[in-house]
């Protein structure tokens, strides 16, 4: 590893990390420049967060060295990492919600006399940065009242708001939708022509082999591979990520009885606020997809459907029952089961059994004159694991010690206990590594398969198209579109999700 | 030395507190004899029947200081009705009762006026308070009929009957905690409001419920006080609440509310109920003994959190 020195060179030889008897890092060696972005792509627990954060001094590893500039850098703390210009935007963002952007920018690093703030110079100097990378935003605004893409703008703007050689983004778009996060892209390149370093850490293959020149491949801690995006196709970066053939992206859709009856009837549904005059219908057996930006209605609509939401006007039919005013026991009591969007915070409770994670909405059905019947629910939830693919050690291990794709599982396994008529999948494959992505999507065909209607969520529009039988489009509360077969195809979702008719 | 952390984490307090008895069997005279085991199981009854409750609605997720308060003002309820009426059976009732409709308060201001419980229960204490001046009319009351006292000291099998529906009670709870599906829901709301609320569990009631159980319990806790004491008394001492939370933080029920267990909470009570009988057994100044018992809660507390970081 001698190569010749270029700019904001950061070489990383050998390292290694191990928590417990897990080796996150093995013998990694990767080497990131100046003007470049550099993508770290691999499962989750392949390393790639792990990596990032060596890099910051947040992580000190076992075994390896650090050069920065071809000089050894020892980090035993992120101060020292950040005096040299290497910083990160993490994933969970880290922000001050009830103080403005300009304390949010200026925290640390406020100008000062004495022991005083100057204000005006802490000021100045924030507008400085915020005109350097054309991110202009309010200096008073508060931040907890900033749309979640302008809050990720203050959070970058402060790793440049110093000296900023080497970024590392992990996950910046995870919570972003389509057009925001080509705004970000955009962003990123603009920093690498600076001569910065980018290291960009993402899920999203598809991100990852439009913006980034160098891909560096992790698989259980191991370097796989660094090549040039240009040599990588998402089947190849797959394959190095699994360590198996990509089997595909998708599964066939089963065929739909179109003269079934319909399972789900919404018409004319509003939410003041929320949205407005929704009318669509599920069939048994069909996956409807629900597209369009965040913020276009599609949870609001899909938590009012399941009774967790509020619906001013409308009615919301299930086989035919009125179901408008009711609550969430209700929904599920007639057949519904709801995959909610986000697991951590709406649907797992991490410290507790998978199996009382799973049997919590259909406890009443263990219920004898003794109190819970501990067999048969340990019967039932088993056959809901199996039916589900759920990997784990026994029932009683707590749901944090899974994976992302298992944890999504316990949804799944949950939502099939109820035997539903109609599940709702609220972005059923957010934080779930590529390998299990697939195993999500045969569930919900399987369900389909099985007679069960599907309302399928999903920010990504990959997933949206290869899954949805017919597609609905909201943009500002409204269906603007609903497409089916032939018709469905990024273009014409996209165009209708930024309200194109 | 993983599973030996796993091991104290999960059973440290049992470890802790066999230890602890065991070292004052051999070193004080006089604590390993059967009169004052059971002296320390009748004073601890009426903290364990409140703790055991207390452990619940934590567990759902709320504090409630306002046990004090109800403690205190219950059974001048209780004494009210049977000076008037010298049924000491209504006279339990009405205390009882009480207890409920103070725990429904409770209940409705954190659950639906979304109240933080702690400032919430706190501001109600004070109006409990009041309410048992008021009812007393600010002065000592004693029961008409001598059969008040039975309800705490009656003896069955060699231990008190308040020790007798202590252990009731911390059946009881386990049962409902462990067993049904109150119980699960408490769990559900306590660890993750939002993911129990989606998964149709009716987070309000549960959380209106462990209030009102909390709010008998405190009531029988405090009929069994004036029982034992043959006498109540209006005042805002807010110390039986410290002794009760106590309890539950040095088991290792989690203050952040989904973790928890009613064995936990009994066996924390006795660990410190050991602690304070052997102080006195040694001679231990008593000041000594105050400064001891806060190094140990500020222990129980830390070695939890460092073995939870530990696992993360």
């Amino acid at each position: 590893m001698t190569d010749a020195l270029t700019p904001n060179q950061l070489t990383l030889s050998g390292v290694s990390k191990t928590y417990g008897s897990i080796a996150a890092l093995d013998d990694v060696s990767v080497t990131f420049e100046g003007g470049r972005i550099h993508a770290l792509v691999g499962e989750n627990g392949a390393g790639k967060s792990t990596l990032g954060k060596v890099m910051l001094g947040v992580e000190t590893p076992d075994a390896g060295v650090l050069k920065w500039q071809g000089e050894e850098a020892r980090f035993s703390t992120p101060a020292q990492a950040n005096k040299l210009g290497l910083v990160g935007i993490s994933q969970e963002l880290s922000l001050m919600h009830d103080r403005s952007v300009l304390d949010n920018l200026s925290i640390g690093r406020e100008k000062c006399i004495g022991p005083f703030i100057d204000h005006r110079a802490t000021l100045r100097q924030a507008q400085q940065v915020m005109e350097q990378y054309d991110m202009t935003l309010d200096p008073r605004a508060m931040v907890g009242d900033l749309p979640v893409a302008d809050q990720q703008r203050v959070e970058i703007l402060r790793a440049l708001n110093q000296e900023a050689n080497l970024i590392v983004f992990d996950e910046p778009t995870a919570r972003l939708e389509g057009g925001e996060a080509r705004k970000l892209m955009s962003i990123l390149r603009k920093l690498a022509e600076q001569g910065k370093a980018i290291v960009f850490i993402s899920h999203f293959l598809e991100e990852v082999l439009s913006v980034a020149d160098t891909v560096t491949i992790l698989r259980n801690g191991q370097h796989v591979r660094t090549n040039p995006a240009s040599e990588e196709t998402r089947s190849s970066l797959v394959e190095g990520m699994t360590g198996a053939a990509d089997q595909g992206q998708f599964p066939e859709l089963p065929a739909v009885d179109e003269n079934a009856e319909p399972l789900l009837v919404v018409s004319g549904a509003t939410a003041a606020g929320a949205f407005e005059d929704i009318s669509l219908t599920i069939r048994p057996g069909e996956i409807v997809g629900l597209s369009g930006l965040v913020g276009a209605g599609r949870s609001e609509l899909a938590h009012a459907i399941y009774g967790a939401g509020r619906i001013d006007t409308g009615t919301i039919k299930l086989e035919g029952h009125q179901l408008s005013g009711h609550s969430v026991s209700d929904a599920v009591a007639r057949g519904m089961a709801l995959v909610p969007e986000s697991r951590r915070e709406q649907g797992l409770f991490m410290n507790r059994s998978i199996l009382e994670n799973v049997s919590l909405p259909y406890l009443n059905r263990f219920m004898s004159w003794l109190g819970l019947n501990g067999r048969q629910e340990v019967e039932e939830v088993r056959a809901c694991g199996e039916n589900t693919t759920l990997k784990y050690g026994e029932l009683s291990d707590m749901v944090s010690t899974l994976s992302g794709g298992n944890q999504q599982k316990v949804l799944f396994a949950r939502a099939t206990l109820g035997e539903p008529r109609l599940l709702i999948a609220d972005e059923p494959t957010r934080g779930v590594d590529v390998g299990a992505k697939r195993g999500i999507y045969d569930l919900i065909v399987g369900l389909a398969k099985e007679g069960l209607g599907v309302l399928l969520i999903s920010s990504e529009i990959e997933e949206i198209l290869g899954l949805s039988h017919r597609v609905v489009v909201l943009s500002r509360g409204r269906v603007m579109t609903e497409l089916s077969g032939d018709e469905i195809n990024e273009n014409a979702v996209m165009s209708a999700a930024f309200g194109a008719k | 030395m993983m599973n030996f952390a796993l091991l104290f984490r999960n059973y440290g307090i049992l470890l802790v507190t066999i230890l602890l008895f065991v070292v004052l069997a051999v070193t004080a005279d006089g604590f390993a004899t059967e009169r004052n085991l059971r002296n320390i199981l009748d004073q601890q009854s009426m903290v364990i029947i409140a703790a055991s409750f207390m452990t619940i609605a934590i567990i759902s997720g709320n504090f409630d200081v306002s046990v004090s308060a109800i403690f205190v003002t219950a059974p001048l309820f209780g004494l009210r009705v049977e000076n008037m009426t010298g049924n000491v059976f209504l006279a339990v009732a009405a205390a009882l009762a009480v207890g409920l409709i103070m725990g429904a308060i409770n209940g409705f201001i954190v659950t639906r006026l979304k109240i933080n419980s702690f400032i919430g229960t706190l501001a109600t204490s004070f109006m409990f308070f009041g309410a048992g001046f008021l009812v007393s009319s600010r002065s000592l009351m004693r029961p008409e009929s001598d059969v008040y006292r039975l309800i705490a000291r009656s003896r069955f099998l060699g231990l008190t009957s308040a020790t007798w529906i202590a252990i009731g009670v911390v059946i009881i709870a386990t049962i409902l905690l462990s067993r049904t599906r109150f119980g699960r829901n408490v769990f559900a709301v306590g660890g993750n409001m939002e993911a129990a609320r989606l998964a149709g569990v009716a987070v309000n009631r549960v959380q209106t419920t462990a209030f009102l159980l909390l709010g008998v319990a405190a009531a029988l806790a405090g009929v069994l006080n004036s029982s034992r004491s043959i006498s109540a008394q209006p005042s805002d001492d807010f110390s039986f609440v410290f002794a009760v939370l106590t309890a539950v933080i040095v088991g290792g029920t989690s203050i952040a509310g989904g973790q928890g267990a009613i064995w936990r909470t009994t066996t924390a009570a006795f660990f410190l109920a050991f602690l304070n009988n052997g102080f006195n057994l040694l001679q231990i100044d008593p000041i000594w003994q105050r400064l001891i018992e806060g190094a140990v809660i500020i222990m129980a507390v830390a070695v939890d959190t460092w073995t939870k970081q530990r696992r993360a």
